[in-house]
């Protein structure tokens, strides 16, 4: 017993550890809210609502401006780190977003360095309308990781397809009736096929588009129109894991 | 083996199968959210550190705790490499891994399309 006693504290010991290791690698991954979000600026904007000069005015601008930076710097990363991009998509969004800042850089000095009250209304204004962090860099980010996520998808399904096939053809070798696992398999390669269909051409629809053709309402649409497609593209390969786990089982 | 030895060792066998366990559910649920392919290497040591110093004894327990080859196929797959081996879901399996991998890429997928929206309440 007196031999078993340390046994146990150490396994205790260890059984606690990992756990905390785990817990700390689970807090490791959340994703920490960053000083990007709509009410960022609200101080600003209220003091503004209380009494518009050049102070006011131009503290509300940088917020707003350094929020878009904020979020600008967080869709980068997305992109350096993004493992399903590929390399010309991660190119034309890191150069996007290059632009976008280099912009709102630009603009910010002109913001700085202004002294009329009406041009820093319209200066303002521009801060949004000419470069659409919120409604169009941030979810073309998105959208174009997320279409090239589902497409990526088709090189794992392959090998699942290789995997479950030469598996069908153990089991019909050994008698085994293996018409359920064949129609799961079909079913596997068919929503693959299909989700690949409905992601392939979005990246070149959505990169393209401009906060222009956004004001002007012509890009809301094809954004909407993605975000549907990857949504049922999406569908399709939650359906094809689930076929192909229903296959795997039916040969167990 | 009289009954308190008995019982010590199925305590802490326990007690190591229940750490290995959330390892790999930890393991799972990182790869799920950033796409990392590999076992936490403190993980992975503190596994070896178990292996070793856990008394000869306690039966399943030994080998369930062994850790993976470090060679091991890894993506989202802390589960197949860390876990116990009649754990539920843990296997080394290269189908089950390709499995893991396709829901880990359906997560992401999912994280970027709800990004999408999120994206849009920036307010503009």
């Amino acid at each position: 017993m007196k031999n078993r006693v340390p046994a146990l504290f150490a396994s205790l010991v260890i059984g606690g550890s990992l756990l905390l290791v785990s817990t700390g690698v689970v807090a490791a991954v959340t994703a920490p809210s960053g000083p990007s979000g709509k009410g960022v600026c609200a101080t600003e904007a209220a003091a503004v609502k209380a009494g518009a000069s050049v102070s006011t005015l131009r503290a509300m601008a940088d917020c707003e401006v350094n929020r878009r930076f904020a979020t600008l710097n967080q869709l980068g990363s997305r992109v350096s780190g993004s493992k399903v991009l590929t390399s010309s998509d991660a190119a034309a969004l890191t150069s996007e977003i290059g632009s976008t800042t280099s912009g709102l850089t630009s603009l910010k000095a002109t913001i700085d360095a202004e002294t009329s009250i009406p041009a820093l209304r319209a200066e303002i204004v521009r801060i949004a309308s000419d470069y659409r962090v919120y409604l169009l860099v941030g979810p073309q980010v998105n959208l174009v990781s997320a279409a090239d996520g589902v497409v990526t998808s088709q090189t794992r399904f392959s090998k699942v397809n290789t995997n479950l096939t030469s598996r069908i053809a153990a089991a019909k070798a050994a008698g085994k009736d293996v018409t359920a696992a064949q129609a799961d398999l079909d079913k596997m390669n068919a929503a693959v096929t299909a989700a690949v269909g409905l992601a392939t051409p979005l990246p070149a629809a959505l990169l393209p588009l401009t906060p222009a053709q956004y004001n002007g309402g012509t890009a809301g649409p094809v954004l909407a129109n993605a975000r549907t497609a990857l949504g049922q593209a999406r569908d399709q390969i939650k359906a094809a894991v689930a076929d192909a786990k229903a296959c795997r089982d039916a040969l167990k | 083996m009289n009954r308190p030895a008995r019982y010590v060792i199925k305590l802490g066998a326990t007690a190591l199968l229940v750490g290995a366990v959330a390892v790999g559910c930890a393991g799972h649920d990182r790869g799920a959210a950033n796409g990392h392919t590999s076992s936490s290497p403190a993980a992975t040591a503190a596994q070896t550190d178990a292996a070793e110093a856990l008394p000869p004894a306690p039966v399943t327990t030994v080998a369930e705790a062994t850790p993976a080859p470090a060679d091991s196929p890894a993506p989202g797959d802390s589960t197949a490499s860390t876990g116990p081996a009649n754990a539920p879901g843990a296997t080394a399996d290269p189908l089950d891994t390709n499995l893991s991998d396709l829901d880990q890429l359906l997560n992401g997928v999912n994280s970027a399309l709800s990004g999408s929206d999120a994206s849009a309440s920036g307010g503009e």
